[in-house]
């Protein structure tokens, strides 16, 4: 795209603009969130505080986030662990039609979800799991095609001829698995868990219909029964409590930023 | 099973076996939950009251009253709406440009873009929602911007432009993915291949079009069929910004499914909206599967 430097920072303006517009939903929760005497008006704070924070992090709202952190860290920890154990012999096994067998069940999972929801609610409700076990369960078990897939691909391209290699030296499977196989495809296990965790954080219609009692309530159910309540609502400790919500996705997000990049390239090649 | 070449599988045939168990018994669980979802769509199983224990076998009747009665076709002309400006003309294209826009740059200014359409895709939904409504509110940015400072009175966006508005804020939620996806295919075509266009006296638009475009229609068409796929049944932003309001302006099919189901307890008539809804993703999926695999 190098043309001529005119061009080029015609495009550079233009790339800045689009990052500006990007961010602008931003202001209205910034402003808010860091004004202790905030009105839900889009407007510079009278005076800076950190009440909105400190009220988002006690109490119930406190309680939601370890609800939340427990079904996002558990999810995504059971589906890694899950997949591994499958995906590994999926891959260098040559079980016959294995590949249409997992794009079968990807393309069953595009099932919406409310529609596999009322069988597994009838079940959780039969088996006692309505609570943060059930979710993780459900969770892991609707997100299972996908984590298959993904974990298979990226085992494929570990080459067979190190675990040769290993054996040849002694190892045993479990050796070779753990420190030739899941070391070199470390990008994509950060994908998969990363993956599983902020869809788990962010999940919603799952934790609305399983958890009963407000004492359950994972943040999203909590944030989205918080600006639907009646009467006075406080958009200060709301814009705080949105930051608190979606800081532990981005800040993840950031940790395994080099990770991701390849992981993705993984992701768009394979067909 | 046959790997002789690899005794450390052939040896550990059980240990391996044992390991894919919790997948398996996962995925039959699945599989059963979801030939249950397809059962109750011949039922009419409803989420409260007598029909919740005595439900009996109807046959198609359900399927019939996604034709027969309002609110099925409705929603699905709005779902299309929704999919096509919000997926593929918002998501694809914005995502496409940007990453052609980027690709080979690496400054500050990369960091900056890159790091603003995420801020975007990694929000939580309901948040976003939340972001959303604010912004366009009447006393939130838009109005602050673009329409109090010209003395008109402020406009309640949500509710006089409801899908326009449900359709931005995907785009502004969505884009990073194809654009992430599209970056990625963007690196892996060689550049020998577009200098040489460019000595062959190749202008920008062609070196995209005629060459670029072609090599990288693999990632185009399974780009294509995540962002369809996602978007056809994506409910938590629009339920938690319109609640399929005003009206039945923004009912998507995934929103309409929740109503019925969830809210009005028709079971039954839920399941038949889910299978038809899978029934029309399968049909997409294969147009897109077909792009995928003819000649690269």
């Amino acid at each position: 795209m190098e043309t001529n430097p005119a061009h080029s920072r015609l495009t550079a303006l233009a790339l800045a603009f689009m990052a500006i517009v990007w961010v602008s939903p931003f202001t209205w929760l910034i402003l808010n969130a860091f004004d202790p005497a905030s009105t839900g008006r889009l407007a510079i704070p009278q005076s800076v505080g950190l009440d909105n924070f400190a009220d988002a992090l006690s109490g119930n709202a406190g309680r939601q986030f370890l609800n939340s952190m427990l079904i996002a860290a558990g999810t995504a920890s059971l589906s890694v662990v899950v997949g591994i154990s499958a995906a590994y012999p999926l891959s260098r096994l040559r079980i016959p039609g294995r590949n249409a067998m997992l794009w079968t069940l990807v393309l069953l999972r595009m099932l919406p979800s409310a529609g596999v929801l009322v069988p597994l609610y009838f079940a959780a409700q039969r088996t006692g799991l309505l609570n943060q076990v059930g979710v993780i369960l459900a969770l892991t078990i609707l997100n299972l095609p996908f984590t298959l897939l993904l974990l298979k691909n990226f085992f494929d391209t570990v080459p067979v001829e190190l675990e040769e290699a290993a054996y040849v030296e002694g190892a045993n499977l479990f050796q070779i698995i753990t420190r030739i196989v899941l070391p070199m495809s470390k990008a994509g296990l950060a994908v998969v868990w990363f993956f599983s965790f902020t869809g788990a954080w962010n999940e919603f219609l799952l934790p609305l219909i399983f958890a009963r009692v407000q004492d359950a309530f994972p943040m999203s159910v909590g944030l989205y029964a918080a600006f639907g309540q009646q009467g006075a609502i406080d958009y200060g400790f709301l814009a705080a409590f949105s930051i608190v919500y979606a800081a532990p996705a981005v800040g993840v997000y950031f940790l395994l930023r080099r990770n991701m990049n390849t992981g993705f390239a993984g992701v768009g090649v394979k067909g | 099973m046959r790997n002789q070449a690899n005794p450390w599988l052939t040896n550990n045939l059980f240990v391996l076996g044992l390991g894919m168990l919790p997948a398996l018994v996962l995925i039959a669980v699945l599989l059963y939950f979801t030939a249950w979802a397809f059962a109750f769509s011949f039922t009419d199983l409803a989420l409260v009251g007598r029909k919740s224990v005595e439900w009996s076998w109807v046959g198609l009747e359900n399927f019939e009253r996604l034709f027969t009665r309002r609110g099925f076709l409705e929603s699905l002309w709005t779902t299309i709406i929704f999919v096509f400006f919000s997926a593929i003309v918002g998501q694809s294209v914005l995502g496409f440009l940007l990453a052609a826009a980027l690709r080979g740059r690496n400054s500050v200014l990369k960091n900056v873009v890159e790091v603003s359409i995420m801020l975007g895709w990694l929000l939580p939904d309901i948040v976003a929602a939340f972001l959303w409504s604010a912004t366009t509110a009447q006393t939130g940015l838009l109005n602050s911007l673009f329409v109090v400072p010209f003395g008109l009175k402020p406009i309640n966006f949500i509710n006089e432009f409801a899908l326009p508005v449900v359709t931005i804020a995907n785009i502004w939620k969505g884009t990073a993915w194809s654009y992430l996806l599209f970056s990625a295919a963007l690196d892996s075509v060689s550049r020998e291949i577009v200098e040489a266009a460019k000595v062959d006296g190749a202008t920008p638009l062609q070196r995209i079009v005629r060459v670029q475009l072609p090599i990288i229609r693999p990632h185009i068409a399974t780009n294509m069929l995540f962002i369809t796929i996602w978007t056809f049944t994506y409910f938590p932003l629009i339920y938690a910004l319109t609640g399929g309001g005003p009206g039945r302006q923004t009912e998507t099919l995934a929103v309409f499914l929740y109503n019925q189901s969830f809210s009005r307890g028709n079971l039954g008539f839920g399941s038949a909206i889910s299978v038809a809804m899978l029934v029309i993703v399968g049909a997409l999926s294969l147009i897109y599967l077909r792009m995928l695999r003819e000649p690269k």
